[in-house]
């Protein structure tokens, strides 16, 4: 019994979608640790905006879904900008002007400008999550973590497996709430759900877990990792664009840095 | 391989794919030798490449995203060659007629495609044995037929040693050349040519509940009577009506599904089985979601007796007017031990009731010496008689059924099927989701859906004399045999 909602859109082709995650994860890398590094907020923003453009040019997501998929992460993000203005120390020192006061609450320039760089900086996470994982599909990021960036089969195939197994559980976790109000043990309220939810988790761990053994027996029956050597059907390799993708990136990151460093003081 | 529930056809399927001893361990005796190796002493990489199993859940046992990396990952694992694997991959993909599949979504294909899918699996890598273990169990008839067919042209080429564990004992009898035979207690019965087999053994699978193929019915000395039930049409009170009913996912823009229902009507008054048969996909499980209030429908009106509306229930009244029991009844389960089980939620919505009667229940759905066991550790026929007690502890009328028989055996079938007689004989109604043939011939009456659509809506013997559903061939097997698929845990029951 599926209660499951639309399933994610696929892949479609794109200039990024031709590079290999493993040379996206690198410049995601470089990136984080730009903004990292950098107190000046220009620089998270210079890249979140370059990060943007080529999203919206070579990924070929259709970007009116991708709000809506990162809505979780802007919520945080908000958030916590919103903490870090109000919460700054420097809203409580009378030496500093206030830009704005409301109630008890006094907000200064520096707790604007360090709010901004928090609030840019997540949003570098996100933009680097979305080019490095939003742009591959699960197969060519195994494919790319196993193969260049040598983690173990055991480890990239078998998450994998895994993966294919999630809308299988939400299937199974939307049967374990039917079952329980066709029982009169759930009403419809979000309270009278809440009582219900360690045994649902039980029966999901057991269902996680039957499936996972299926999958895992599957595998052996096929000969995985029994210790002799692997070939690779599709093997992953670096091209040309990567290494035009590498030098976009590290540039893009250098001249934020040379930006934040001649405007940000 | 023939035999009831238990009787290990499947650990023996496992042992001959060179799972056991050194996947699955265990205590091992004896002496299994696949293409002269002692499967005790051979590396398991070693076996892989002279033995292959295809399971029966069809989306558990496929690994990868991609049609053509799925069969490649077998051949990866035996070091294959690349252009040696560019070559083998759609070949395989060929033969088991899913040819230019290879870029397709394995998720996204229907689970008789999964199921090729799996034996070109097998297949690629070339082993000298093929082990099928209830290779159609979970299919519908659709996916049933195309599975059989690649098993038959298999079997024909006679390049390959195969071992089937199956239930459709009719479909398979015809292509094997040897039947082996086990009892409950996983004893060999009887090995040999099909006839000589069936001559000396008919009776003895018939009584340890294993299913009778029809050709080996001369033997028995009581004929099976498994013709359609003679049906006394109910003239009752109706328990559910459903008028124009719609459903479809909520969606945006860029799903472009059609409706799972449209414009489905029937009513169901007391005393009545109907059986809701069609495809995987066809809104079967979808329609009994909506008759429990469960879903919300697009369009359209369901009412229960009394002119309510099973959305308007209260959590107090929906247990006592409808009763649900899910394919895999684990999902349904919601208390530490059996007898919790069937007294779950019994003080708050039934204070009436006594200790006393969820002990009587238990007694009469054969549960009795296991109302302290977890109902996990129940087998599958178990777990099924314990699914319809707790749904049917507080009367309600309207039994939903979600593949009731599925994963039995002969006796677990004929057990469910007697339970579901003593509801409807004191004036119940059902109505079950299902692909058995011999369930549908139990009912008073079938309802045909296609596409979201009623195609037909009539009794249960005019649709077996002419189904009006392709392919037409498993229900006519209806009196030859049901569905036994043993289910077989992987581990833990």
């Amino acid at each position: 019994m599926s209660l499951l909602p639309a399933p994610l859109e696929p892949i479609r082709p794109a200039l990024l979608t031709r590079t290999s995650p493993a040379s996206r994860l690198a410049v995601a890398i470089c990136w984080l640790f730009a903004a990292l590094v950098a107190s000046s907020p220009l620089v998270p923003a210079l890249l979140v905006a370059v990060g943007s453009i080529a999203i919206a040019l070579g990924s070929g997501l259709p970007l009116s879904r991708i709000p809506g998929r990162l809505a979780p992460l802007i919520v945080a993000a908000l958030g916590l900008g919103v903490l870090a203005l109000i919460a700054h120390p420097s809203g409580a020192d009378r030496g500093v002007a206030a830009i704005a006061i409301i109630g008890p609450v006094r907000l200064t320039e520096p707790a604007l400008g360090a709010a901004l760089a928090l609030v840019l900086r997540l949003g570098l996470v996100a933009v680097t999550t979305l080019l490095v994982f939003a742009v591959s599909d699960a197969t060519q990021l195994a494919d790319a973590l196993a193969q260049q960036l040598r983690m173990p089969d055991r480890v990239t195939y078998g998450t994998l497996a895994a993966l294919r197994l999630a809308p299988l559980l939400a299937a199974d976790w939307a049967a374990t709430g039917a079952a329980r109000r066709l029982r009169g043990l759930d009403g419809t309220t979000p309270w009278s759900l809440l009582a219900g939810v360690p045994g649902r988790l039980l029966v999901l761990l057991v269902s996680a877990i039957r499936r996972a053994e299926r999958v895992a027996l599957a595998m052996d029956a096929r000969g995985f990792d029994t210790g002799g050597p692997r070939t690779r059907y599709r093997p992953a390799r670096f091209a040309a664009l990567d290494l035009l993708l590498l030098v976009a990136g590290l540039a893009a990151a250098a001249a934020a840095l040379l930006a934040g460093a001649a405007l940000g003081a | 391989m023939l035999g009831p529930s238990g009787s290990g056809k499947s650990t023996l399927a496992r042992a001959l794919a060179g799972l056991m001893p050194h996947t699955l361990p265990g205590r091992w005796e004896g002496s299994l030798r696949l293409d002269r190796l002692e499967v005790a002493e051979t590396a398991t990489g070693r076996l892989a490449e002279v033995t292959g199993i295809c399971f029966q859940d069809p989306e558990g046992q496929l690994v990868m995203s991609r049609v053509e990396d799925e069969v490649a990952f077998g051949l990866e694992n035996r070091a294959w060659s690349r252009p040696r694997m560019l070559r083998r991959v759609p070949e395989a993909l060929a033969e088991v007629g899913l040819g230019g599949f290879e870029r397709r979504d394995t998720a996204r294909i229907s689970g008789g495609e999964q199921q090729r899918l799996a034996i070109a699996d097998v297949l690629a890598p070339l082993p000298g044995l093929l082990v099928f273990d209830e290779p159609t169990a979970q299919l519908d008839p659709v996916g049933t037929e195309a599975v059989f067919e690649r098993l038959e042209r298999l079997a024909r080429r006679r390049e390959r040693t195969i071992v089937i564990v199956e239930h459709r004992v009719d479909a398979v009898l015809p292509i094997a050349d040897r039947v082996l035979i086990l009892d409950g207690e996983g004893r060999q019965v009887g090995f040999g040519r099909p006839d000589e087999v069936g001559q000396a053994h008919a009776e003895t699978l018939d009584r340890i509940g294993g299913w009778v193929p029809s050709a080996w019915r001369g033997w028995l000395r009581t004929p099976v009577d498994d013709g359609p039930a003679r049906t006394e049409h109910s003239r009752g009170e109706q328990l559910v009506a459903c008028e124009d009913l719609w459903f479809s996912y909520p969606r945006d823009a860029t799903d472009p599904r059609p409706p799972v229902l449209r414009e489905v009507g029937f009513r169901l008054r007391e005393g009545e089985r109907v059986a809701l048969v069609g495809s995987n996909g066809s809104g079967k499980s979808t329609l009994l979601l909506l008759v429990a209030g469960l879903l919300k429908q697009s369009r359209g009106r369901i009412v229960l007796a009394g002119g309510r509306d099973p959305r308007r229930l209260s959590r107090r009244e929906l247990p006592h007017a409808i009763g649900l029991c899910f394919q895999d009844p684990e999902l349904g389960f919601v208390a530490p031990t059996v007898r919790e089980e069937v007294a779950a939620g019994l003080s708050r919505s039934a204070p009436g009731l006594q200790a006393g009667q969820v002990d009587d229940a238990l007694r009469r759905f054969g549960l009795e010496g296991l109302a302290e066991e977890s109902p996990f550790r129940l087998s599958i026929g178990e777990q099924r008689r314990l699914s319809i007690c707790a749904a049917t502890i507080r009367q309600p009328r309207l039994l939903l059924l979600d593949e009731p028989t599925f994963g039995l055996d002969r006796l677990g079938s004929d057990a469910v099927i007697e339970l579901l007689d003593v509801h409807r004989s004191s004036g119940g109604a059902q109505l079950l989701a299902t692909h058995d043939p011999r369930l549908v011939s139990r009912c008073d009456r079938v309802i045909a859906l296609h596409a979201g659509a009623v195609r037909s809506d009539g009794p249960a013997a005019a649709f077996l004399a002419d189904p009006p559903l392709r392919p037409q061939a498993p229900w006519r097997l209806a009196s030859g045999s049901g569905r036994v698929p043993d289910l077989a845990p992987v581990a833990g029951r």
